[in-house]
């Protein structure tokens, strides 16, 4: 609506006909503004004391004083980027494919790169990359505080220009004085490094490369070497065999470079009906021993005996031996392998050049073709006389330099204080490394070296099996890598990028694109294979040779732990506090011990009030050599044989609570993990373990996991239903019906949208707990150190729980259960079901969250801080939660994890979570929770939610298989599958209805998200 | 209302030669005389003891539930066991005030005010174990229903903790006012008594200018009547509540239908095991044998036995359903609770609560002072062993063996238990200097009838 007010502009239009009225009509001002006094007037302008210019310099000068002023602000840890990388949008990973080299584990992977941070890695599978807990564990080792930030002469920093003066100089003395120069280093398996190493005896001269594994493969690989002229590894086709036995050999751990999970479980997967059968001889109960279907337990010197009688069984036919239970296994073990030809293998972990040459021998008879032997590996390279070798020249004063990469001697090798002698012999010591460890203390120059995401590289891990190794984060100290410090010291101006780059162009690629191989993390050449060349060797004398090894009453069996490995990376508290996959024990190593031989030396076991684990403690001798142990009772030890992990005892460059455990590579003599002549005497005092699982068995609950045997399982006319995999049934009204279909609530409609489920297959499963570590990075779980483990007080999001049977199998146990009538008969039975075995069955199932459609944590809360989500996920509201732990007192599955106390940022947890550097491997798309809330496994939402809005801003539907979980991504084995069941295609969705699948306590009628399948084991004997 | 006769079967409530006065001079004698060495040194001790629970407390609120001994399987143990408790204990008190008002039982006249004053300052100490027990007590105030900024943000009406919140606080309240509402009278008596001017106004605020015209008699017995009919479904209702935070949960040995009216007996139970505890001190204490007599004990002793054996027959219920259910985690749990690790919980439970009441089929020990206090203290032990064995036996070894694990408590577990024993007797021990410990005006109004004077009076003169 037009306003009829009218407004008064001045008194002059009360008046009639006046001028000023009129003029102000026509303009807006009465008056002309004198603009030309000021600025048409030229010499007022010229005249004043401010010119244009300096008017212009005072603005300058403001605005520069006033922006100086504003930077005054303290700077904070972010800092926005001044021009943003084409590459980076903030919020958004990237991924980059490189590979892990560390001497001891091998691996294809990608890093997730969040902002220029690298926070994760996962397998590579494009490249048939794996990823094992460490690997998963080694994008912590990154931000680890006590790195050496830079180089070092005689512990004094030095600068890196000076260093390689010096260096040079004494190099080209020792060149002058005509002596050896010696490169002491860990497997690398880069051909690069190998170029480059002599190019560096073209410069000085006189070099000597020598290659050390911590823990030996030297015999396999000499055995190798003699028998098919190459010193390599050969590598199997586990996947295809129908027949598995190992010896000793830890094929699931870390035994020759391990990998072969995922080829394995391959193979133990029935679903068409077949799996292979695994026989296990060992001393330790190792993960693969667990993940047998026969498991023979027998000392360290029966293993000799066992794998010469399977020789003369398979090979020379004789089966006339007198009746002893090694022999029958021995004989059955044969017949199995005969009958399955070239699908049967036999592998051995023996460090002995004679049993490797035998277990060689006997696939060679065996016309096997589960082993590769023209794709070898290049996983151990390492040379035990080569060592000695050296040690004994350095101490001769005949060597004139060592330069030490990749390498720990001074802790690893049994002989330390002889290398530490020599070294103090030798003109000039160099030790490449990443931590101010036990050797870079010794050397005269300590030279830093980058993490590998921050280096360039390349690994032939198999033949023909080129990776690229590129950083993926700038170097954090100032450190140089390994081939960078050689181009110098050769006189090369290049950088290792170009050598790298300039090798790979003219030497490997053949004429294919560097860009992609780098993108893709490999290349493979398959018309590089090994030279294989079939010599006749003498195997009877390698069998009399074996035979003439003498055992003892005790034999101690050296190996590796999953967590610690070799125990480079022993201030990583993610991989202390992993808890072992047998023994759940963490932060520790421990001598193994049978219970009948704990017995007879008064060694025991017992928990304190609160549970915790305590241990007798023993003193070992070996050769001389001792240190006193605790003991820790081990189901499945054969009684006579003592086992103890290398890697732990480390003292020097790590963290008061890292220096955990023993050093046992002191008793690693001559570089076998069979040491006999072990004396043991039990002494005063306890140790405390740390130990997550303090109820071995599974009580006969044979519902928890469901266990059948092949043939079972392929017998077509049982209803699974009714028989192997039995659904709970109850009464409604006065009819027998399934427990699931009792319910009280009503149903969502859940068929719309998502809906999430886990499979996990307990058959594929081998326990090795990659899975735990992926969970840990890519949700930020805190660790807690061992005292709060030692009071159950574990944060693991996802737990792998292992149990033993009590009986021969978990069968036997549910029998006894069942038999177990009357009161005292049923406290009888369940007392006795709280043993285990003397040699249990063994079985792992993966816990977590499960996810449950009928959640009892969710009823319970007050604050409704524990809700449904409607894809299926039992979601935590953390700002919500006020810390009651009711819903954890009411979860079935025990998987909530509360936080006790404020785990980052306090000093009582000096973990990753307590310094800067740690901090940044932080997942910043996942709240770092605060103390007295509750916490538990997302189904990893963040994932998740992250496919989805990708294809909603793609414009499409999420991708079949597209979803994931770090779990699921980081299952080698295969043995968990994370999808959205309401798309047919996915691959869980078939699962999640297999006749295998059932849900974990099932009567309770939680209706969980997470599906286990029954566990097969092939117990058929031929 | 109460007649003036009464059979000469029934035995005097008020023993000896006790006219209204004297009944006045006795009831203020506490409150008007000075404390004694004894009241100071008691009250140092209960003094120290809270202020080791505030300092357990400020460590707890200050690092972290990590401080006390709970774990991972574990979530609850001694917070929640003292919690039930002390609920339990402050059970006696609106029994006693309101069921015994409603069937007309005139000897809980001289015990009521007492035991009333124990359940509020019980009910405090229970009250305290919710909130401390949150991981984030500051966000305590996530728990009641208020209105806020996200609309929809509601608490979890499903939840029996939930149901908890509204049934301690209301019991609170309810037995908060009915209590007042008793000391009215006295309070005025009190201050009609003073000499001291802040005395004074001090109860003649606290009596909300009582003037004792007829009106006042009749609203005070109009609104006690009317209290009592609040109060009693209360009785029923909160135990049966507090009980619900096990029984529909899922764990076997809570998940129990028996539940309900088994915590109430036992909350019946142990509280007036504390009553007996209280009183029998106090009367000889402040000199209130004449009120508080032999009878009033032997009473309650016969309702310790009534209620000990109806906890005994849930207890052997629970055995029975267990093995009667074949549900092997039921069986198991029950079989752990009696012989697992923790079998000497389950032992001292069953001797102090099943078999010690037993004793009171006896006159001869029922009417011992002595034997009663020491049956009162087993009562009170036994049942904190109880709750405690109800919670961490069950959580200890629950569905999947790997997770099972023991609870062993800590200094700052002991320290906060301590302290709430602290606090409560501090409270008492205040109480009892200061306000009216025997309901004098009702005592009064059965002088005539069950004063042994009187009572003698008349008898012979029938004879």
């Amino acid at each position: 609506m037009a306003s009829n007010k009218k407004y008064w502009r001045s008194v002059e239009e009360l008046k009639e006909n006046s001028a000023i009225v009129d003029t102000l009509k026509h303009k807006e001002f009465l008056e002309e503004i004198p603009t030309d006094i000021f600025l048409g007037d030229k010499k007022t302008l010229e005249t004043s004391s401010t010119t244009r210019r300096d008017f212009l310099k005072y603005v300058g000068f403001t605005t520069a004083a006033v922006t100086l002023a504003s930077c005054e602000g303290p700077v904070v840890k972010t800092i926005p980027y001044i021009i943003t990388p084409n590459d980076i949008i903030p919020g958004v990973a990237e991924y980059y494919a490189t590979t892990m080299a560390n001497g001891f584990d091998f691996a294809n992977i990608l890093v997730k790169v969040r902002e220029g941070r690298p926070i994760k890695i996962e397998p590579n599978k494009e490249a048939n990359g794996t990823t094992n807990a460490r690997v998963q564990a080694s994008i912590l080792s990154l931000y680890d505080s006590l790195r050496l930030k830079g180089p070092k002469a005689n512990g004094a920093e030095i600068s890196w220009i000076d260093a390689d003066q010096q260096i040079i100089s004494k190099l080209n003395e020792i060149k002058a004085a005509n002596l050896p120069i010696a490169v002491l280093t860990g497997t690398s398996a880069s051909p690069s490094t190998t170029k480059l190493l002599s190019k560096l005896n073209e410069t000085f001269g006189n070099l000597v490369l020598v290659e050390y594994d911590a823990v030996s493969e030297s015999a396999a690989l000499d055995a190798f070497e003699y028998m098919y002229g190459t010193r390599a590894l050969p590598d199997y086709h586990l996947e295809n065999a129908e027949v598995i036995v190992s010896i000793g050999a830890d094929f699931l751990g870390s035994w020759q470079g391990g990998g072969f999970e995922a080829q394995y479980s391959k193979g133990r997967n029935p679903s068409n009906g077949k799996m292979s059968r695994h026989i296990q001889f060992e001393s330790n109960m190792s993960l693969t021993g667990a993940n047998a279907d026969k498991r023979v337990m027998i000392k360290p010197s029966d293993q000799n005996l066992a794998l010469i009688k399977l020789y003369q069984a398979v090979v020379k036919g004789v089966s006339t031996l007198e009746e002893t239970p090694l022999n029958d296994a021995v004989q059955k073990a044969a017949r199995q392998l005969m009958k399955a030809g070239s699908k049967g293998v036999v592998i051995t972990g023996i460090q002995d050049k004679n049993a490797q040459l035998l277990a060689l021998a006997i696939n060679k008879a065996l016309n096997s073709e589960i082993i590769e032997l023209s794709t070898t590996k290049n996983t151990r390279k390492g040379n035990d006389a080569d060592v000695a070798q050296l040690i004994a020249d350095m101490n001769e004063g005949k060597i004139g330099a060592v330069i030490i990469h990749n390498s720990n001697p001074v802790y690893t090798l049994p002989n330390a204080s002889a290398f530490v002698e020599g070294l103090k012999k030798v003109k000039l010591s160099v030790a490449f490394s990443m931590q101010n460890n036990e050797t870079a203390n010794v050397v005269q120059y300590t030279l830093a070296t980058p993490h590998y995401l921050e280096s360039w590289g390349d690994v032939e891990i198999k033949k023909g099996h080129y990776s690229l190794m590129q950083p993926t984060i700038k170097t954090l100290f100032n450190t140089r890598q390994f081939q960078d410090v050689l181009l110098t010291w050769t006189g090369s101006t290049a950088t290792y990028y170009d050598f790298l780059k300039e090798m790979w162009n003219t030497e490997i690629l053949v004429g294919k694109s560097w860009n992609q191989s780098l993108h893709d993390g490999i290349f493979i050449n398959e018309t590089v294979k090994s030279e294989v060349k079939s010599l006749e060797v003498d195997i009877d004398t390698a069998g009399a040779e074996l035979s003439k090894v003498k055992g003892s009453d005790f034999e101690l069996d050296l190996y590796v732990k999953i967590g610690l490995g070799d125990g480079q990376m022993a201030n990583n508290p993610w991989l202390q506090e992993f808890p072992d996959p047998i023994t759940r024990t963490s932060w520790d190593n421990y001598l193994t011990m049978s219970k009948a031989d704990a017995a007879a030396l008064g060694a025991i076991n017992k928990h304190e009030a609160n549970g915790a684990l305590n241990g007798s403690l023993v003193e070992l001798t070996v050769n001389g050599v001792s240190e006193i142990l605790p003991v820790l009772i081990q189901p499945g030890q054969a009684k006579g044989s003592l086992g103890l992990a290398l890697g732990y005892g480390r003292k020097q460059g790590l963290k008061a609570e890292m220096q955990t455990g023993k050093n046992a590579y002191k008793f690693y003599n001559n570089f076998t993990n069979f040491q006999p002549n072990v004396s043991l005497k039990l002494v005063e005092g306890e140790h405390e373990f740390a130990c997550i699982q303090l109820q071995n068995t599974l009580m006969g609950r044979g519902d928890i996991i469901k266990e059948t045997t092949l043939e079972i399982y392929n017998d077509a006319s049982l209803n699974p239903k009714d028989s192997w995999n039995e659904s709970p049934k109850v009464s409604l009204d006065h009819k027998e019906v399934e427990a699931t279909s009792v319910d009280l609530w009503e149903s969502f409609d859940r068929s719309i949208g998502h809906h999430f489920n886990l499979s996990i297959d307990l058959n594929t499963c081998t326990g090795c707990g990659a899975c735990i570590i992926a969970c840990h990075a890519e949700n930020n779980v805190p660790v807690v150190g061992k005292a709060e483990i030692r009071r159950s007080r574990d944060m693991h999001w996802l737990r792998i729980d292992r149990y033993y049977s009590h009986e021969e199998d978990f069968e036997g146990d549910t029998k006894l259960k069942d038999s177990s009538k009357g009161v005292i008969g049923f406290k009888e039975g369940m007392d006795a079901l709280e043993d285990p075995s003397e040699n249990p069955s063994v079985a792992f199932q993966p816990v977590m969250c499960q996810h449950c459609n009928h959640a009892p944590c969710e009823t319970v809360c007050p604050v409704a801080a524990t809700s449904h989500g409607r894809q299926g996920q039992n979601q935590m509201a953390y700002n919500r939660c006020v810390g009651t732990r009711y819903c954890a007192n009411n979860c079935p599955y025990k998987v909530r994890r509360f936080n006790w106390f404020e785990y980052p940022n306090n000093s009582k947890f000096d973990f990753n979570m307590n310094d800067d550097l740690g901090k940044m491997v932080l997942n910043p798309d996942v709240v770092v929770r605060s103390r007295g809330v509750m916490e538990k496994c997302s189904m990893c939402i963040q994932m998740t939610q992250a496919t989805i809005l990708k294809a909603k801003k793609e414009g499409r539907p999420v991708n079949t298989n597209e979803f994931g979980t770090a779990c699921a991504n980081a299952c080698t084995a295969g043995a968990m599958v994370f999808g959205d069941v309401n798309n047919q295609e996915d691959t869980v969705t078939g699962l999640a209805e297999d006749k295998r699948a059932y849900h974990l306590l099932e009567h309770i009628g939680t209706k969980p998200n997470v599906v286990y399948h029954v566990k097969v084991r092939n117990i058929q004997e031929a | 209302m109460s007649s003036h006769y009464e059979a000469p079967i029934r035995r005097p409530l008020i023993i000896g030669d006790k006219n209204y006065h004297d009944i006045s001079v006795d009831v203020a004698a506490p409150v008007e005389g000075k404390a004694n060495k004894l009241w100071w040194i008691a009250f140092s001790i209960a003094l120290l003891a809270f202020l080791w629970g505030i300092g357990a407390i400020t460590y707890t609120i200050g690092t972290g539930i990590g401080a006390w001994g709970l774990n991972k399987t574990v979530g609850w143990a001694w917070d929640i066991t003292n919690f039930v408790w002390w609920v339990g204990i402050g059970h006696a008190g609106t029994l006693i005030s309101a069921v015994l008002l409603l069937f007309r039982q005139k000897w809980r006249m001289g015990i009521n005010r007492s035991a009333e004053a124990m359940t509020i300052f019980s009910v405090i100490q229970a009250g305290l174990f919710p909130i401390i027990h949150m991981g984030r007590v500051w966000n305590a105030h996530f728990v009641l229903p208020i209105p806020n900024q996200f609309g929809t943000l509601w608490t979890n009406f499903n939840s029996p903790l939930l149901w908890d919140v509204f049934a301690i606080s209301t019991y609170l309240s309810v037995s908060m006012v009915f209590w007042w509402t008793g000391l009215l009278p006295d309070f005025a008596m009190l201050r009609d008594r003073a000499v001291k001017p802040f005395q004074k106004k001090i109860y003649s605020l606290v009596s909300f200018g009582w003037t004792g015209r007829a009106k006042d008699w009749q609203r005070f017995e109009e609104v006690s009547l009317v209290l009592a009919g609040l109060a009693t479904p209360l009785v029923l209702s909160v135990h049966t509540i507090v009980s619900f935070d096990f029984a529909t949960s899922i764990v076997p040995g809570w998940h129990t239908t028996i539940f309900p009216p088994y915590f109430v007996a036992g909350a019946v139970f142990s509280g007036f095991a504390m009553v007996n505890t209280l009183l029998i001190i106090m009367r000889k204490v402040v000199s209130l044998e004449a009120y508080i007599t032999k009878q009033h004990i032997e009473l309650m002793n016969i309702v310790i036995m009534i209620t000990g054996s109806i906890v005994g027959c849930a207890y052997i219920t629970e055995l029975f359903i267990a093995w009667y259910s074949g549900v092997e985690y039921e069986q198991y749990a029950f079989l752990n609770r009696a012989t697992g690790p923790y079998w000497w919980a389950y032992l001292i439970m069953m001797s102090c609560n099943v078999f010690s009441p037993q004793f009171m089929w006896s006159k001869r020990l029922r009417t011992s002072i002595t034997f009663s206090f020491i049956i009162s203290i087993m009562v009170n032990v036994g049942m904190w062993f109880e709750r405690f064995v109800i919670i961490v036996t069950s959580l200890h070894r629950d569905y999947l063996p790997s997770s099972w694990t023991m609870f062993s408590p800590t200094f700052i577990d002991i320290g906060i238990f301590i302290g709430t024993i602290g606090f409560f007797f501090v409270l008492f021990l205040l109480y009892a200097r200061t306000f009216p410990v025997i309901a004098q005006a009702e005592i009064k109004s059965i002088l005539k009838a069950s004063g042994e004077k009187y009572k003698k009076l008349r008898d012979g003169n029938h004879e």
